[in-house]
Parts: structure tokens; sequence; C-alpha cells
């Protein structure tokens, strides 16, 4: 009980920290595609879908790993490999945005693939958080619908964060490419912050 | 796209007093009817009448900028001054065979080269297919040998093509959203790669704001030469590569293809209008202006800071 105590506080930041970073990075997605592929409405309708196709999948492979090995390491790893493809996207983006524009075209043959090409691995990633978190929090069946709501809670709370501090903080005070390396070290941090502190095992069941 | 001189053609102005510098020279015109409205991709569109013009506008809640103005009577007729300034282009291009223009609008400036210039080849990029509609519908714009619109991303058209021009004209920060996208250090990269030798970009930017402060640094940054003319509240800046054009040069060229092509509006009596810009002069670009990259362009917060009082421009 008191490990599921103190698990909790970090479950909670890592949900909204991540949360925000997710966010965060959908509005530099634009900064990243519209240079190549212009920026109208139908490169947001592709990152936008590409963004909740990644959060479903993400969905359900969390839900898969809570029937199988739903530990604080499987999350903290998955959080990690998010940060390690961030920390990769500033320096090959261009030349994989370039190589899209010249096999693709234009339109959302290539807008869609683009986003998928930036977006989909890490938001996948980030998407499983929700569901293991809520599955490390539960301790008993009947508190499994308020620790979801809470986890669901705090974690769009940092989508607005994200995006807000994104679009009017970061993106007019320095450049997407240094943006997108501080999400990568945030979300480090907190993969960190999850394979230190010890482990649990599940009490539930 | 256009800027201060069209910002405060709110509809007020737009229906009620055109461009009020111009206003007391137009023929009595009727009240304003409303020919069209359309909700695009990209814009809420609302096409007027008032007799002889039609004026082409974008919607932003209450707010209307006039995008275009036509004289159904006269369609050489360019009623905003910049418009008229956007073709400076001219007496500096080496050769002239070919011109493209990113944001086309209601197509005026295009179209007035395409009639006075027949024989080079005008090719106009619009983001907006449904403008394009409007402009082939209600402005007087057709596809003809020498005259092509293209509805798409005015980078997007430059990356994807092989085409060089002699000239280059940019008119694509429509009311009050720009692009930064064609705002970089990396956009102009492609604009140079596109002109032909001795060629030559013109582009229309707001002179109100720190945007302007920017635009003309990052121009700067790719294109040495860089000089702009200003009438009123209207700017267009002119940029080319290689040595500074000499002035009597310009008017030599000025006087020769305003003879050549009989233009309406001379070249050779903008070249009065003419001012070099100095990039490194902090007096006329703030200090502070940074050079716009894809990776840095944060042209929503530059266009909300004013620019203050400091020596024209």
């Amino acid at each position: 009980m008191t490990l599921v105590r103190s698990l909790a506080p970090a479950i909670y930041l890592i949900a909204f920290v991540s949360g925000g970073v997710l966010m965060g990075f959908e509005m530099l997605g634009s900064r990243y595609l519209f240079p190549y592929f212009g920026g109208g409405i139908g490169t947001w309708a592709s990152l936008i879908s590409v963004v909740l196709c990644a959060l479903a999948i993400g969905y359900f492979a969390g839900s898969a790993i809570v029937d199988r090995d739903p530990s604080q390491r499987t999350i903290g790893a998955a959080i990690l490999v998010a940060a390690c493809w961030l920390a990769l996207v500033p320096a090959t983006a261009d030349t994989v945005m370039q190589g899209i524009l010249g096999q693709l075209g234009a339109g959302p043959a290539a807008t869609l693939p683009a986003s998928a090409a930036l977006l989909l691995v890490p938001l996948t990633l980030l998407g499983t958080f929700s569901p293991i978190a809520v599955s490390l929090l539960t301790r008993s069946a009947h508190e499994a619908g308020r620790v979801a709501g809470r986890v669901y809670g705090v974690s769009t709370i940092g989508n607005v964060a994200g995006t807000l501090l994104t679009t009017f903080v970061l993106i007019p005070s320095i450049g997407s490419r240094n943006i997108t390396y501080i999400f990568a070290a945030v979300l480090a941090a907190c993969a960190a912050l999850l394979l230190m502190t010890p482990a649990r095992r599940q009490t539930g069941g | 796209m256009f800027i201060r001189s069209i910002f405060f053609s709110t509809l007020a102005i737009a229906l009620l007093g055109l461009d009020a510098a111009s206003a007391q020279n137009l023929p009595p015109m009727g009240p304003p009817r409303l020919l069209e409205s359309r909700e695009s991709l990209y814009n809420n569109i609302y096409v007027y009448e008032r007799t002889p013009y039609v004026i082409l506008t974008f919607g932003h809640n209450k707010q209307l900028y006039t995008e275009s103005v036509f004289n159904t009577g006269d369609d050489r007729d360019l009623e905003i001054v910049y418009t008229q300034l956007m073709t400076a282009g001219l007496m500096y291009a080496r050769n002239v065979r070919s011109i493209l223009e990113i944001g086309t609008g209601g197509g005026r400036t295009s179209w007035y080269l395409h009639r006075f210039l027949p024989d080079i080849r005008v090719t106009s990029v619009e983001l907006d297919p449904v403008v394009v509609e409007m402009s082939r519908k209600y402005f007087g714009l057709r596809d003809e040998p020498n005259f092509r619109i293209e509805a798409q991303d005015g980078r997007l058209f430059l990356s994807q093509s092989k085409d060089k021009y002699d000239v280059i004209m940019i008119d694509a920060y429509r009311g009050p959203f720009v692009p930064f996208h064609l705002l970089t250090k990396e956009f102009y990269q492609i604009v140079k790669d596109h002109l032909a030798e001795g060629g030559v970009v013109v582009q229309n930017v707001a002179s109100d704001t720190m945007l302007f402060d920017a635009a003309m640094k990052t121009i700067g940054a790719v294109l040495p030469q860089l000089e702009y003319y200003k009438n009123d509240d209207n700017y267009v800046t002119v940029a080319y590569d290689g040595a500074a054009r000499k002035v009597e040069d310009l008017a030599a060229v000025a006087a020769e293809r305003d003879k050549a092509y009989g233009l309406r509006y001379p070249l050779a009596a903008m070249l009065a209008m003419r001012k070099r810009v100095d990039p490194g002069d902090t007096g006329m670009i703030s200090a502070k202006a940074t050079v716009l990259t894809d990776d840095f362009a944060p042209v929503e917060t530059l266009k909300n800071i004013e620019r203050h009082n400091r020596k024209q421009p």
C-alpha cells in the first residue's frame, strides 16, 4: 500500500508532463511539415489524425501490456524510446520530409506519411502510458474508474499546457529544433524517474 | 495579403471609400452589393460589386480585408497603388521572358503584366482554389497561352518546379495571417534558385510591425541587394543578387521598357520613390531583428510588435 502511495505522485507528474510534450510536439509538427507541404488545413488534418491514431494504437497496446507486464519499467522504457526518437528528429527531419515530398508529392498522400514519420512512433509509445499508469495505481476494482478519471484528467491538463506553452512561449522564443531537444530531455527525465524509483509488484488480483 | 494600406480597408473602407488616397479620382460608384460569399478551406471569401468595381475581400470575424479591386470597365487599371509598384521589377531584370507571382488574389498585377506583355510567360500561384475560381468568375482572369494560374502553396510550387523566372513577385501575406514558411531564409533560397540570370524578387510586406525588419534582414541574407519603393503607406521591396544597380542604368532600362511595352504606370516615374535598404543600418532596420529560418520564425509574435518611429522605412 505504501509503495502505491509513493509511486502515485511520480505517475501523475509524468502523466502531466508527457501529456504536455505530446501536444507540444504535435504543434511543432506543423513547423516541420509546413515548409515542405504548405500550411493549409489539409496538413493540420493529417497531423491531428496521425496523433489520434497514435494514441488509439498506444491505448490498445497499453491495455495489452496491462494483461502481461504492467510495470513501471515497461512504461519507463516506452518513454525512453520516445525520448530517443525525438532526439533524432531535428537532425533527420529535413532529409525525411524532402524525401517524402520528392517521392509522394503533395496532398494527403504525402502529408499523412510525413506526419506518421514524425509523430507515430513516439506518440504511440506515450499513448501506452495512461492505461498502464491506471493499472499501477489501481489497488481494487472499485477504484478503477476514479483512478482512470484522474490519470486522464491530469494528462489532458498537460495536453492543454503543452499546446499553449509551445505555441505562445517556446516557438516565439527558441527554435523548433531546440524545443524538440528540450522535449526529448524532459521525456528522458520522466523515464529516469520511473526506472529509478524502486519497483513494486502488482498487489491486486 | 495587402498589409497596412489594405489593413485599414475594413468593410467600411472597402465599400464606402475604397482607397482614401485615390477616392477622389474615381468615377461615381453605385451602392455595394454582395455578389457571392464562399467558405473555402482557407478563407471566408466575399465578393462585392460596387459599380464599376468588383471587390474581393476575405473575412475574419467581422473584419474584412480587401484583397483585390477590379475595374470591370478597364482590366488594365491597377486601382491600389502598391500593385502598380509591384511591377517595378521589370526595370531590374536582365531579360523579361517569364514572370511568376506568388499570391494571386484577384490577379490584378499578373493580369496587367499579361495584357501589356502578351508575349511574356506569366504564371501566378494561389493557395486557395476557391480564390482562383472567383478570380476567373468575377475578375476577368482566364487561361491563355501565356497566362496560367496554379492553385497551390507557393513554396510547394517552387520546390517542385524546375522553371526559372526573370521576375518573381511575392504577395502572399494576407490580412492577419502570415504564412511563416514564405518568410524564411530557406524559402528565399528556393526563390533565388528559381531566378534566371539577372533576375529579381519583388515583394509586398507590411511596414508597421517588426515583421518588416525581420523580413528585410532575412531576404537581405539571401539576396544582397535590397531596395524599396514607397508611396504613402505602400511599400514594395526589390531584391537581387550581384552588384548594385545604378539609378541611371535603371532609368535607361525603364525608359526603354516603358516604350517597348507601352506600360500605363511608367517604370521611370517609380524611380523617384526608390530607396536603398542597408540591413546593417540599425536606424533603418532594428538591431533586434533576426534572420527568420524554418527553425525559428515567430511571425505571429513579430506581427504584434509595432515598429518604433524611426527614420523611414
